[in-house]
């Protein structure tokens, strides 16, 4: 022993804890700078962070959007809580809302005509009292310039939609009759807080005072007339009232909560929501297919360091603390620039998005922070995980005798490990755990299959090789002697060509299934809104004017949708019972329960429609006795029951099924339907959709009036002019700018879909590069043997190529059968869209992958090429 | 040193019956047999064979890098068939050294790194002082932050030599440390090796085929047909 105080074998016990935790941060720190510039360390911290961007991207955009949403929710619904009956609220409504904490405002909503010097009008009125707007402001011009208030009108005083001030031909200062009050315009509004939608909405609005209703006496015993009472207050207030809300909903009030009927995005929102989370998930995948390959090669690199410490006295603990802390600081390092890229790529995102929102978000939150930090550990110890324990089993041995490499891990350790890990990240993700691991079940099952496929495959090409004419025997090439001498080294390296191909197969699956998806979602977008989508309604069409209306629109609109005639009903029964009794108890404050419905009836299965359950008439009508129409059976049985069909949004919602019955009351007289039928169809398609559409001869006697869409090209004005003159009565709704909205909506979510699509690309090429530099040594090994026997250049360098481009062959065949059922899933069990076979995808995913994994493979290889075979020779090996 | 100091005191290291058989095959092949050994504090030991005798196997369970199929062993007293692989490391940690015939250098470790890195699992005062210290005393007070790519076969296995002492070891194990080198820098190493085990005072058990070096030795011992035999001194100056 010498003179020095040792602290003993067992130093680092006696130590301070502090102290000796301190020395393993500070080795370890310094073990990792000096790994940097590895190439697998490079691999693992691209692919680590390139995990965490996707994660945080999509995590950040997701999370602003949502909170900015529930945020614009409340405005757009005039409050955090609106409650909506036919009749004035009680003061004990009012009192427990008050007392949970809720501001109230009161609001009367009714359809009546407004004149002045004889000419007419219907309006929405918008009645308000003095706490409107509870959220928001309104747009209104009084003078010259538009003003934002954050009141309604005075009372005495109108303010009038611009259409209907036209209509009117009134000014500022002027009377209109509402009623039988006469009120003077006091404004013109340009905008509204709060947007209803609906056909009350395609009459002109006017605001008044609440205060002023009485006057008009348009409040009598049996008008239509809605009483909201709108609440604003936190969302614990809210949730305070629950049961009483429900109540309220059982007694038939309508109850609208900003938590629970957020106006929805739209389904081609919502697709690319969902399109942009599995595209953020398939890029995490990926990303960890390239930890896997690129921890193989660190690992085999740090066998020696593990042996020798071992040599030095390192327990395994020591080992996994040592190796662990190394990738823990390469992890976070690789989050820290993962985030930042995130943050970039959501800030794009929302460029190409929200601007079409109008939406004002919130800003970036830390939980998609920590979010992707979990993500990038889970991938870690999912994806590299059980190869790192490896390093653990080193034996000190090993620095004697070289050979003594400890067994490499279980390649179905490997892949049941990281499973494990993706479904559970799968899971905090899509917060849906069937799907989470029913996908992942399924993909392991693939997995399976495609490792059998694999061993098939290479088997095969052993098998053709060998009937290759040798280079003697047949003069060959170096074509095919590179051929043969590339096939022999994929297929006799069988466990790691296999690994190898299960990893491209993967990657290959994920990009075409992302770019599959896109391409499938963009079309389907496109099929929903071709160029000649109708831009103009027009509704109240007379039947004496139907069809002068239509000869005045031939030759000049084009895609006229047919005319549907329209009645109005309201329904009265269901299965014979009250409705608000036979229907479920969320389903009480129903729309279509309380107001009256358009209702038409129909010979076809009306355009966009799709009969999903049932039959529709012409069917059913076939097989009853010929001859005799609805009515006259109607007629004959004396109680009247006759096939509807429904639609199948609404049906679901009331709980009602084939062969349930409905009741309607329509002029005074009851009709009862039974469901024949249930329909799905395109609510955002902008053509006419109803709810429940009769069979032909059973309405006709009801006063009815047509309804149509049609798509009338800019130049067509004159038309137009000619429809306003000769059909007064006939509403037009210009939906242009919505159209419009809608189009660009659409042309930004798919420039945001294409930007992650291209991230998903860049986490593909992220594996190609881990998988190439850990196959690095091998491959130098090999061409070295060959060149020491002296092998050309030129005979090095194809069998290179030959023997990337088969495994990108056969990659590229299992990729697509993965991304065929893949997508085939997603489709049927996410994003609602009917699976198709893509051809072009079993002839591109071969053939591209050979040239790619050729080509990136050869590239990469040039240096291995170029070194003398001494050295590579070395290589293999050493560390 | 003479034989009466040698029964002074106990052995450093100490095996009796040591025994390792390796499957192969089907069969079982013995390596080494029957085997004793015992090395005090302070003595210099060389173990002679030819290629393939099973020294680099001796020396592997001397140092409780590998376990024994049978026999027993002790290290600084303690036996090792008592101890798992954690429990022989921690033995090992600060009190054994190595020298090895290939360098066992990490590339990506400086001269410096390397050397300090026995100290990383079981530190001493002023470690990095101690480092530079140790390669001032090999010749390379002037290439602390070199890689070893970028020294000769001698100089890196110098910086072996220094890591191998820096912790102040009581025994150091070398594995034909010479073998990798051309005659004349193999005789450097040697002087630098027996120097500096003198100064240091620690004992020294030197595995190698080579007759030259094991006459440095206080003691010479042959591994033949799995057993040790003790050489007499005309055999090993022959």
């Amino acid at each position: 022993m010498t003179e020095l105080t040792r602290t003993g074998s067992d130093g680092i016990a006696s130590q301070g804890a502090a102290s000796g935790v301190l020395r393993w941060v500070s080795l370890s720190w310094r073990g990792l700078r000096r790994d940097l510039r590895a190439p697998d360390v490079r691999a693992l911290f691209v692919a680590l962070a390139l995990a965490v961007a996707a994660a945080t991207m999509i995590g950040f955009f997701l999370d602003r959007l949502e909170r900015g949403l529930e945020r614009q929710a409340g405005q757009l619904m005039g409050g955090d809580l609106v409650l909506e009956q036919s009749e004035p609220f009680n003061e004990s409504v009012r009192q427990e809302l008050e007392d949970a904490g809720l501001t109230l405002s009161d609001q009367v909503d009714l359809i009546s005509m407004v004149s002045r010097d004889g000419a007419f009008q219907p309006a929405s009125l918008k009645v308000v009292d003095d706490r409107y707007p509870l959220y928001g402001e309104v747009r209104v011009r009084r003078g010259d310039e538009p003003e934002m208030l954050a009141h309604g009108p005075a009372p005495g005083e109108v303010w009038l939609a611009p259409r209907l001030a036209q209509i009117l031909d009134v000014s500022m200062g002027e009377p209109v009759r509402v009623g039988e009050a006469e009120l003077t315009v006091g404004g013109v509004i340009e905008r509204e807080p709060d947007q209803s939608a609906g056909f009350s909405s395609f009459n002109p609005r006017l605001m008044m005072h609440i205060d002023d209703l009485e006057t008009t006496g348009l409040v009598q015993p049996g008008s239509r007339v809605e009483f909201e009472l709108l609440a604003a207050g936190p969302p614990e207030a809210v949730a305070s009232l629950e049961s009483r809300l429900e109540q309220l909903r059982r007694d038939g009030v309508e109850v609208r909560d900003v938590r629970v009927d957020r106006p929805g995005l739209g389904r081609s929102l919502e697709r690319a929501e969902k399109y942009l989370s599995l595209s953020g998930l398939a890029a995490v995948l990926l990303a960890g297919v390239a930890v896997a390959m690129a921890t193989r090669r660190y690992v085999d690199r740090h066998l020696d360091t593990a042996a020798l410490l071992r040599c030095f006295g390192a327990s395994q603990a020591q080992l996994t603390r040592l190796f662990a802390l190394q990738l823990l600081w390469l992890a976070l390092a690789a989050s820290a620039v993962g985030a930042f890229l995130g943050l970039a790529g959501q800030a794009v995102l929302l460029a190409l998005l929200t601007r079409f929102l109008s939406l004002e978000l919130p800003p970036p939150g830390l939980l998609p922070l920590w979010l992707g930090i979990l993500t990038a550990l889970a991938v870690l110890v999912g994806f590299a995980g059980p190869t790192l324990l490896r390093l653990k089993r080193v034996s000190a041995l090993k620095v004697l005798r070289r050979e003594l490499d400890p067994l490499p891990a279980s390649a179905w350790l490997v892949v049941a490990v990281a499973s494990l890990v993706f479904g559970g990240l799968l899971w905090l993700y899509s917060g849906d755990l069937t799907l989470s691991f029913g996908l992942l079940g399924g993909g392991l099952v693939m997995l399976a299959v495609l490792w059998g496929l694999g061993w098939l495959m290479l088997a095969g090409v052993l098998r053709l090789v060998a009937k290759l004419p040798s280079h003697n025997e047949g003069g060959g090439s170096v074509n095919r002697q590179a051929l043969r001498l590339g096939a022999r080294q994929l297929a006799r390296r069988r466990q790691a060509s296999l690994g190898q191909m299960l990893a491209f197969s993967v990657t290959f699956a994920a990009m075409a299934m992302i770019a599959l998806v896109r391409g499938d979602l963009l079309d389907t977008w496109q099929a929903q809104l071709p160029e000649d989508t109708p831009n103009y309604f027009a509704i109240n069409i007379q039947p004496g004017e139907r069809d002068a209306f239509v000869d005045t629109l031939e030759g000049a609109a084009d895609e006229l949708t047919s005319l549907y005639p329209m009645v109005r009903g309201r329904i009265t029964a269901i299965n014979g019972q009250e409705p608000r009794e036979a229907v479920p108890a969320e389903a009480q404050g129903e729309n279509a329960l309380r107001r009256e419905l358009n209702l038409t009836w129909r010979e076809t299965v009306p355009e966009g429609n799709r009969v999903v359950e049932g039959q529709w008439f012409d069917t059913l009508e076939s097989e009853q006795q010929a001859g005799q129409g609805w009515y006259g059976e109607v007629a004959a049985e004396g109680e009247p029951r006759v096939p509807i069909s429904v639609e199948d949004g609404l049906a679901k919602r009331l709980g009602l099924g084939l062969g349930d019955t409905m009741s309607f009351t329509i002029g005074g007289q009851e009709i009862t339907g039974e469901i024949a039928s249930l329909r799905n169809l395109d609510w955002d398609s902008f053509r006419p959709n109803f709810f429940v559409i009769f069979p032909p001869d059973v309405l006709e006697r009801f006063g009815h009036s047509y309804i149509t869409a049609f798509y009338l090209p800019d130049e067509e004005s004159d038309t137009l002019q000619q429809l306003v003159e000769n059909f007064p009565g006939v509403s037009l709704l210009n939906v242009e700018a919505i159209l419009e909205r809608v189009r660009d909506l659409l042309a930004h979510v798919t420039r945001a879909v294409e930007f992650v699509l291209g991230f998903v690309l860049l986490a593909g090429v992220s594996v190609l590069y881990a998988a190439l530099t850990a196959s690095r040594p091998v491959r130098a090994h090999e061409g070295a043997l060959l060149r020491v026997f002296g092998a050309g250049n030129r005979l090095i360098s194809r069998t290179q190529w030959a023997e990337f481009a088969l495994l990108g062959l056969a990659s590229g065949l299992m990729g697509a059968l993965l991304a065929e059922l893949a997508a085939a899933g997603i489709y049927l069990g996410w994003l609602d869209l009917p699976p198709r076979i893509h051809w072009g995808l079993w002839l591109a995913l071969p053939f591209g992958g050979a040239l790619l994994i050729g080509a990136i493979g050869h590239l990469l290889s040039r240096g291995v090429r170029r070194e003398a075979p001494v050295k590579s020779l070395g290589l293999l090996g050493e560390t | 040193m003479s034989d009466s100091s040698r029964l002074d005191s106990a052995p450093i290291l100490h095996a009796q019956g040591l025994a390792k058989q390796v499957a192969s095959g089907d069969r079982q092949l013995t390596i080494l047999s029957e085997l004793a050994l015992s090395v005090f504090p302070g003595e210099t030991v060389a173990i002679l064979g030819a290629s393939g005798a099973g020294k680099s196997t001796l020396l592997g369970l001397l140092a409780g890098l590998d376990a024994p199929s049978s026999g027993e062993l002790t290290l600084f007293g303690e036996s090792l068939a008592a101890l798992d692989e954690d429990g022989r490391a921690r033995l090992r940690a600060g009190r054994v050294g190595f020298v090895f015939q290939n360098f066992q250098l990490l590339p990506t470790l400086t001269a410096l790194e390397n050397v300090l890195l026995p100290l990383e699992l079981s530190p001493l005062p002023d470690s990095e002082t101690r480092g530079r210290d140790w390669l001032g005393r090999v010749g390379l007070a002037e290439r602390l932050d070199h890689l070893p790519k970028q020294l000769s076969g001698g100089e890196q296995q110098r910086v072996a030599l220094a890591r191998a002492f820096v912790t102040s070891p009581q025994l150091v194990f070398a594995d034909e440390p010479t073998g990798n080198l051309d005659h004349a820098t193999g005789n450097r190493i040697i002087e630098l090796l027996f120097d500096l085990n003198r100064e240091a005072g620690t004992t020294l058990v030197l595995v190698t085929h080579d007759f030259a070096l094991a006459r440095r030795c206080d003691r010479c011992l042959r591994l033949d047909a799995g057993r040790l035999v003790e050489m007499q001194q005309d055999e090993v100056q022959a």
